[in-house]
């Protein structure tokens, strides 16, 4: 079996597994599930009321600042376990099976309910795509260029977490830290003034992550911008991915 | 008296063990002030008043509402269930004080130490970035305010207890809260006043106790409400802590009944 066969095996069981817990109790999984449709659908009724009552807003739409709060959905929708892992010891035995640590870090916690919540949002990304009249081969095709940069960012948002979780043994509120400071583009970050705008873009690539996609899919986006998105994506992940290597050299092996 | 006031350090001392957990914890805090405070700054860059708000009595709200935050929705309460579900209420059953009193001061540790903090970050911040705000002097509106929050506070603690007493029934307690965590966030009206909402939302919300955390009082300390819907406010919110506070009872009361003291 092929390397990535092996990984798409693993993932396909730890998913499996994962699922499996979260149904272990229904009644928790659909509380769950109804908070998260619920906090989606709160944050559409206050973007309604905020943008129906400006019409446009840093020149876009109703519609269009919907489509962007999709996008961001779509990225966001990423949940972590790990820190006890690290607290208890037990990513020993992570770290002495024939995998890539950091894969089983980041692929072994995924959310199952996180992953229905995808059928929705994919399903108003269509729906309001097709009434924003403005899809094309063209603009389809870097959405979802940009949409796997803006994934790979996150990913390396996430390495960067579980690198100060090995370090510190602290990886509750930093996450949170990370989905409070991402969770500024959930409307494009255009909006914001400078120099905040300018700091979401290049320094905390908020701004490449979760706007960019959406800005190329409306046709907002230079292709200049596009190719400088793309290397800030690329040059991230493996600055991370340093960090990473750096932080199991100092991984204790806590309480185990 | 003097052993609440040991539960008070204690609970300082708790937090202070896991400083950095704090450190973060206020950091935290202050990246969600600054989210909503950007979002509305951006929003006033093109519009000088909104909703029938000003710039400045919007910031006010939004940099106020972090402070009032931590005197009415801090608290410790959170781990009641797993302290009944690992069985650790039998110690507290043993102690010689009531298990709501030993928690009433472990929440004014919490409130105190977190009321802090935000004065200091909120005047740091304000030096930074110098935000028009509005400063309230009219002393009858503050003492109204301050009566909003004491109500706000009562009312929260007596909700947040609610849900640990779950843990009698069933070890998933977390469900529960999360949900009531969603619906919370947004009536309390914590990311924007609720009377930008449209008008049926908006009355749905004021007869929940959720505005009563931080709406109500915000919009008591602009003095935006008329003294028919302040009396109206605070007549019904004072209606919730009633109600809340004879449901906390009845369910303490049972939920004694079934405890096992389970996992001790």
């Amino acid at each position: 079996m092929t390397t990535l066969g092996k990984y798409l095996l693993l993932w396909w069981k730890l998913t499996e597994n994962s699922f499996l817990v979260s149904l272990t109790n229904r009644f928790n999984a659909i509380l769950f599930f109804i908070g998260k449709i619920l906090r989606f659908g709160f944050f559409i009724v206050f973007l309604l009321a905020l943008f129906t009552r400006t019409e446009f807003l840093a020149h876009y739409s109703v519609a269009q600042v919907v489509f962007f709060f999709l996008t961001f959905n779509f990225i966001d929708t990423v949940a972590y376990r790990f820190r006890p892992m690290v607290v208890s010891g037990d990513f020993d035995l992570v770290l002495v099976k024939p995998i890539n640590p950091l894969f089983r870090a980041l692929a072994g916690g995924a959310d199952p309910l996180d992953l229905f919540m995808l059928i929705p949002y994919i399903g108003a990304l269509i729906y309001v795509a097709t009434r924003l009249g403005t899809v094309s081969f063209l603009s389809l095709s870097l959405y979802v260029l940009l949409l796997i940069n803006g994934f790979l960012i996150a990913t390396g948002f996430h390495i960067l977490v579980l690198a100060l979780a090995i370090m510190t043994t602290e990886i509750d509120h930093t996450i949170m830290i990370y989905r409070d400071v991402t969770s500024m583009g959930r409307v494009p970050v255009d909006i914001y003034r400078e120099p905040l705008r300018s700091m979401l873009t290049f320094v905390i690539p908020v701004g490449v992550m979760m706007t960019f996609p959406a800005k190329a899919f409306l046709g907002f986006l230079s292709p200049v911008a596009i190719v400088v998105a793309l290397i800030l994506g690329m040059l991230f992940l493996l600055l991370c991915l340093r960090i990473w290597r750096y932080s199991l050299s100092l991984y204790a092996s806590a309480s185990s | 008296m003097k052993k609440y006031l040991q539960i008070i350090k204690d609970t300082w001392a708790e937090y202070m063990m896991y400083r950095l957990n704090f450190v973060l914890w206020r950091v935290r805090m202050v990246m969600q002030i600054l989210v909503v405070y950007f979002l509305w700054w951006a929003i006033f860059s093109q519009k000088q008043e909104f909703f029938g708000y000003t710039q400045s009595m919007i910031l006010t709200y939004i940099l106020l509402s972090s402070i009032v935050r931590t005197l009415v929705l801090g608290t410790t309460t959170m781990d009641i269930g797993d302290v009944i579900n690992k069985g650790d209420l039998s110690n507290f059953l043993l102690r010689p004080f009531h298990f709501f009193h030993y928690y009433i001061a472990r929440d004014i540790g919490d409130k105190l130490l977190n009321f802090t903090f935000a004065v200091v970050e909120i005047t740091v911040l304000y030096f930074f970035l110098r935000p028009p705000i509005f400063i309230q002097t009219n002393i009858v509106t503050l003492l109204f305010f301050l009566a909003a929050i004491i109500i706000g506070t009562i009312l929260y603690f007596f909700f947040s207890l609610i849900f640990g007493f779950l843990g009698f029934w069933t070890p998933d307690v977390w469900a529960p809260r999360f949900l009531s965590f969603v619906i919370m966030e947004f009536f309390a009206g914590a990311l924007f006043p609720l009377d930008i909402l449209p008008k049926p939302i908006f009355f749905i919300s004021q007869l929940l106790p959720f505005s009563y955390f931080l709406y109500f009082p915000l919009k008591v300390y602009l003095r935006q409400l008329p003294i028919e819907m302040l009396l109206q406010g605070f007549a019904i919110s004072i209606a919730w802590i009633i109600g809340l506070m004879v449901c906390a009872q009845v369910l303490w009361q049972k939920g004694l009944k079934v405890y096992t003291a389970e996992g001790r």
